[in-house]
């Protein structure tokens, strides 16, 4: 991966806002990212963080009471840098991004499939849409897709239907029907949270070897910290639709730096170590993103505040190494602060 | 086993099974399980989905039948009972001490009670004369021990978030005063913060209260900081069950080790090698013939497809596999991590 | 004090509001909540106005009505609504109406024979006999007249009624082909109309509830035979069901107990939906956790029923009964229609819109139809409440 290579998708400054009776909502607040071919980005956050608001920002496929703003800039594979804020929802260009440049899975297999038409039919529908309309070749693409996901005896599970699959072959069948455009960009909401760990593994090996056929780039969301080591280059934190630290995934988990990044990983014992006694937590909860106060939305939460200048304002984005940055008051350029 | 271990046996539960039968199709849920609870541990049950770990953990607490099998659980009062024989009137006096708290923190708190209401009902049901301000008083004293805010005491469950009600829940739990406390799946439904919040909440419950906790979960890295044993269920069998770091260092069944061998690490410098495992689980409707796991076991002989193996001592833990003492398995280098 | 110190009082005003505000929410039980949740529901909550209105006028109808279903006029059998009028020969007098009745034209025969052809000009049979409006003589309205005795409430003799006028009389909805007031006995057959689904519903609810519960409890052979006999109840087909039903009923029995027996007829049937929802809810709910949390506590099985299980189904129990109760009133409006149910001189909204079955009648008495809209209003406004009580029942999601 080169230093010079453009990136497929760039999110700056990101807003999903819902009106409701009690005031507005904000879950997601000014996030930016940006994701380059082959690489997987990991959005890590508890619920309620916004994550999977943004990928469906992303998508346009939130709901029709979210107000976006920012600007979602995205690289189609003709080299046009689109906006995709700024298409119409329901539009044909926006149409023609979905599913073949920019795919989802989804963190439930078993409800991601229509339970009255055959797995083939249901992966077919896309490759017709997008790539072909002749039947035999576009059965072909299917097939072969299918059996590049793992799914053994794929001419006979072509006809059959969601309900005569395990929940691990849907998820993969649900891989099969997001890959066989192959897109530019793959968005994967918790695709293994609902699995067994024994397939989750399966199912994330699978996804970095087809990342590698494909070089496609993929943005990760979950709250598990373990795939995300497994698989992202980089992680984002989240935290009440914030971004609040950035960096690979090594300076990360070696060296986290927002208070909340730290909280996180103290909060999960890491398999296969020495016990710990207790394990860290963070004191109370996420609060509703609904008429937020000024300053930082971990404030009364945070061990390290600092009154007078936390609750002040939001603190500012500072970079301690290379691409390692967070969104704290405690954070100095060389990280040399803990 | 010593003289003095031996006294120490709160819960034994023996040759549990569980067989569900609808529409002439019978499934076994559970088969022949056993093993040994000594006061103050917490035992973790682990396992895939549809293993039948709930399933063993509701038998437990007798909120379902089991089809054979005993849970001896030794009392206050020093006498052992079997659990799932006693009659109603004992039941009454027993019932109290084996408590349960459950999954999901919004299915398990009635909506419509407030949370005083809630906290204080197996008391009203188990002392009717007890006087109100003295249930207030215990109520009281239960919700600061587990944390809640007790002027929020008259509110509805659902002024609460997952974890407070998870709390609310404990509360419940614990008010009776019990001894052993089945957890199914306590804090897989609440976000990583809250989980640590909930479980230094039950590690401190413990060491006050002396509990004794049984912790179904399928969340192997929550088990291992948890439990002092754990037992490994695979399709409704005990596959393996022991002291948790030496079954995590060394596992001795092929199972325990793929399953650990699939943990994602919080650590982007161990990346552990998967040991893959064939197929998929078997329909428990129909189960294959020998070790349940035969067929998905790369270590698999001819014996294995035809002999059931039993659960036995090997290496300091019981062992559900014919050649556990053969095979070295991989497990978790403690010492390097 | 300055801008910025009073800025700050005002948002911590509103800061304290709002934590009343939510304070209060969190401390609504159930029903509060659904309560707010209906006040949300624009249709319902008109709905909930207009059949207050309907029952409060139904409750004071002796009142409200000028006449008793016993007064008739054979002068006035089918008057046209009678119109209003303020101003009397350009001066603001209040309310009066002419007089107006059956009479014979006074004219000479060569004016008849004029307008004898004139009538046939229009294609028209021209008869003597016509309405004939008084227009010399304004009656006027008056307040809080004397009139048919009734009971209020069934209970205090009174002869007080609302409005009348003197030496005529008045048809708001106009008049029936007996010279009967239409709009008294829309007023007196709401009594009926709106109250027999009330009594109807009341039975099956009882019935539903003891039913489902038994068969959603027991289960097996028990829930099997119940859930049969239901179907049975389902497939047969109403109609004949009423009419072999009324045709049990001995005829000539006085107007009190034929109500009764229309209410136990309807809720005969209509009790197998209600046993349904109840038993499907006691079935769900039996599988909750905190039923198995209450098991495991030791509470009894009564008990649990009692406070856990009906309170858990007690809120889609009123939404399936508020649902129920249009197909209730259009039951008994049926029957009657048909002339199965209530005989007069008693009478309903189905005995009324019995004269509107006959279509020349309705073309040249159109106001006979008026309580067809009565019938709809009250349908649509309890489809609306019960709409808006489905979105309320389960406030916690």
């Amino acid at each position: 991966m080169s230093e010079k290579t453009e990136p497929i998708i760039r999110v700056n400054d990101l807003h999903v806002s819902i009106k409701m009776d009690e005031g507005t909502l904000t879950p997601v607040r000014g996030v930016s990212f940006e994701i380059k071919p082959g690489e997987t980005l990991g959005l890590v956050g508890e619920s309620g963080c916004g994550k999977s608001l943004t990928s469906k920002a992303i998508l346009g496929i939130n709901d029709k009471k979210c107000h976006s703003g920012g600007e979602i800039l995205f690289q189609g594979d003709d080299g046009k840098v689109i906006d995709l804020l700024k298409l119409d929802p329901q539009g044909k260009p926006i149409r023609a991004i979905r599913g073949k440049q920019i795919s989802m899975i989804f963190q439930e297999p078993m409800v991601a499939f229509s339970p009255m038409y055959t797995i083939g039919n249901q992966i077919n529908e896309c490759t017709r849409l997008h790539i072909t309309k002749d039947k035999k070749e576009s059965k072909a693409i299917t097939l072969e897709m299918m059996k590049k996901v793992g799914i053994a005896n794929a001419e006979k599970r072509y006809d059959q239907f969601p309900h005569e699959f395990s929940g691990g072959m849907l998820q993969r069948a649900l891989i099969a029907m997001a890959l066989v455009c192959k897109p530019r960009l793959l968005i994967a909401d918790e695709p293994t949270t609902a699995l067994d760990v024994t397939i989750q593994a399966q199912i994330l090996e699978l996804m970095q070897q087809l990342q590698k056929e494909l070089g496609m780039a993929i943005l990760f969301i979950t709250h598990d910290l373990g795939t995300v080591a497994k698989m992202c280059d980089r992680v984002a934190v989240m935290y009440l639709g914030r971004i609040v630290e950035t960096g690979t995934a090594r300076e990360i988990y070696k060296n986290p730096q927002h208070p909340y990044t730290r909280g996180l990983m103290g909060s999960v014992h890491k398999i296969g170590s020495r016990k710990l006694d207790r394990l860290f937590s963070i004191e109370g909860t996420v609060p509703l993103a609904l008429n937020l106060r000024p300053g930082c939305g971990f404030y009364d939460r945070c061990d390290v505040r600092v009154e007078g200048v936390c609750d002040k304002a939001e603190p500012e984005t500072c970079c301690i190494e290379g691409t390692h940055c967070a969104a704290c008051v405690h954070c100095r350029k060389g990280g040399a602060e803990k | 086993m010593s003289e003095k271990a031996e006294k120490n046996l709160i819960l034994q539960v023996q040759h549990i099974s569980k067989r569900f039968t609808s529409k002439g199709v019978c499934v076994r849920a559970v088969t022949d399980v056993s093993f040994d609870v000594r006061k103050g541990e917490t035992i973790g049950i682990v396992g895939e989905s549809g293993c039948g770990k709930t399933t063993l953990g509701r038998c437990i607490v007798r909120a379902i039948n089991a089809s054979e099998g005993e849970v001896k659980y030794t009392a206050r009062d020093g006498v052992t009972y079997d659990f799932l024989k006693l009659d109603k009137k004992e039941m009454k006096k027993v019932r109290k001490e084996i408590q349960m708290v459950f999954q999901d923190p919004y299915s398990s708190l009635d909506p419509r009670m407030t949370v005083i209401d809630i906290i204080a009902e197996p008391l009203k049901a188990n002392f009717p004369k007890m006087p109100k301000a003295e249930i207030e008083q215990k109520v009281i004293e239960i919700a600061k021990k587990v944390g809640l805010n007790t002027t929020y005491l008259k509110r509805y469950p659902h002024a609460f978030s997952g974890g407070q009600r998870q709390r609310i829940g404990t509360a419940r739990a614990l008010i009776l005063n019990p001894q052993v406390i089945v957890c199914d799946e306590a804090v897989s439904a609440l976000d990583v913060s809250i989980q640590a919040q909930i479980i230094n909440l039950l590690k401190d419950l413990q060491k006050e209260l002396q509990l004794t906790y049984i912790f179904i979960s399928h969340d192997l890295s929550v088990v291992e900081h948890i439990s002092d044993k754990v037992g490994v269920m695979y399709l409704g069998r005990l596959v393996e069950f022991g002291e948790t770091e030496k079954l995590f260092s060394r596992p001795c069944h092929p199972y325990t080790e793929a399953l650990l061998s699939a943990v994602p690490i919080a650590d982007p410098d161990i990346q552990n090698e998967r040991i893959p495992l064939q197929g998929e689980i078997p329909n428990p409707a129909n189960p294959p013939s020998g070790c349940y796991f035969h067929e998905r076991c790369k270590y698999c002989q001819e014996k294995c497809k035809h002999d059931v193996p039993d659960l036995r001592e090997v290496d300091g833990r019981m062992v559900a596999c014919h050649f556990a003492d053969e095979m070295h398995l991989r497990g978790f280098d403690y010492d390097q991590a | 004090m300055s801008n910025p110190d009073k800025k700050a009082l005002r948002a911590a005003k509103k800061a304290e509001k709002a934590r009343i505000k939510e304070e209060k929410y969190y401390l609504a039980s159930q029903w509060q909540l659904m309560a707010r949740k209906l006040g949300k529901h624009q249709l319902a909550r008109l709905s909930l106005v207009i059949l207050g209105f309907l029952y409060i006028v139904a409750l004071f109808g002796d009142f409200l009505a000028p006449y008793n279903l016993t007064e008739y006029d054979a002068n006035s059998k089918d008057l046209p609504p009678t119109a209003i009028h303020f101003m009397y020969e350009g001066e603001y007098i209040g309310p009066y109406v002419f007089k107006s009745e059956w009479g014979t034209l006074k004219m000479s025969v060569a004016e008849m024979s004029k307008a004898k052809k004139e009538a046939e000009a229009r294609g028209e049979t021209f008869s003597t006999r016509q309405i004939i409006t008084d227009e010399t003589t304004p009656l006027k309205l008056h307040w809080f007249v004397h009139g048919s005795s009734y009971k209020i409430l069934g209970l205090f003799e009174s002869d007080l009624h609302l409005f009348g006028i003197e030496g005529g009389k008045i048809f708001l909805f106009g008049s029936d082909n007996l010279g009967r007031d239409l709009f008294s006995r829309i007023i007196l057959g709401s009594q009926v109309s709106l109250t027999i689904p009330f009594a109807g519903t009341l039975i099956s609810f009882v019935l539903g509830l003891l039913i489902g519960s038994v068969s959603g409890y027991f289960g097996g052979t028990v829930d099997n035979v119940i859930q049969r006999i239901i179907e049975v109840l389902n497939s047969l087909p109403s109609l004949p069901l009423w009419m072999a039903l009324s045709a049990a009923i001995p005829a000539g029995i006085p107007p009190v107990q034929m109500y009764l027996l229309i209410t136990v007829i309807l809720s005969l049937i209509g009790w197998t939906g209600l046993a349904r929802v109840v038993r499907g809810k006691f079935m769900s709910l039996k599988n909750e956790d905190y039923v198995l949390a209450a098991r495991l506590a030791g509470v009894s099985d009564m008990k649990i029923i009692m406070k856990h299980m009906v309170p858990g189904f007690m809120s889609y129990l009123i939404v399936s009964l508020t649902l129920g109760i249009p197909s209730m009133i259009i039951g008994e409006t049926s029957m009657s229609f048909l002339g199965l149910g209530i005989q007069a001189p008693a009478t309903s909204w189905g005995v009324l819109l019995k004269e509107a079955q006959n279509v020349t009648n309705i073309v040249s008495h159109p106001w006979c139809l008026i309580p067809l809209f009565f019938v709809v209003l009250t349908v649509l406004a309890f489809n609306f409440l019960g709409d808006g009580m489905r979105d309320a029942a389960d406030p916690y999601k």
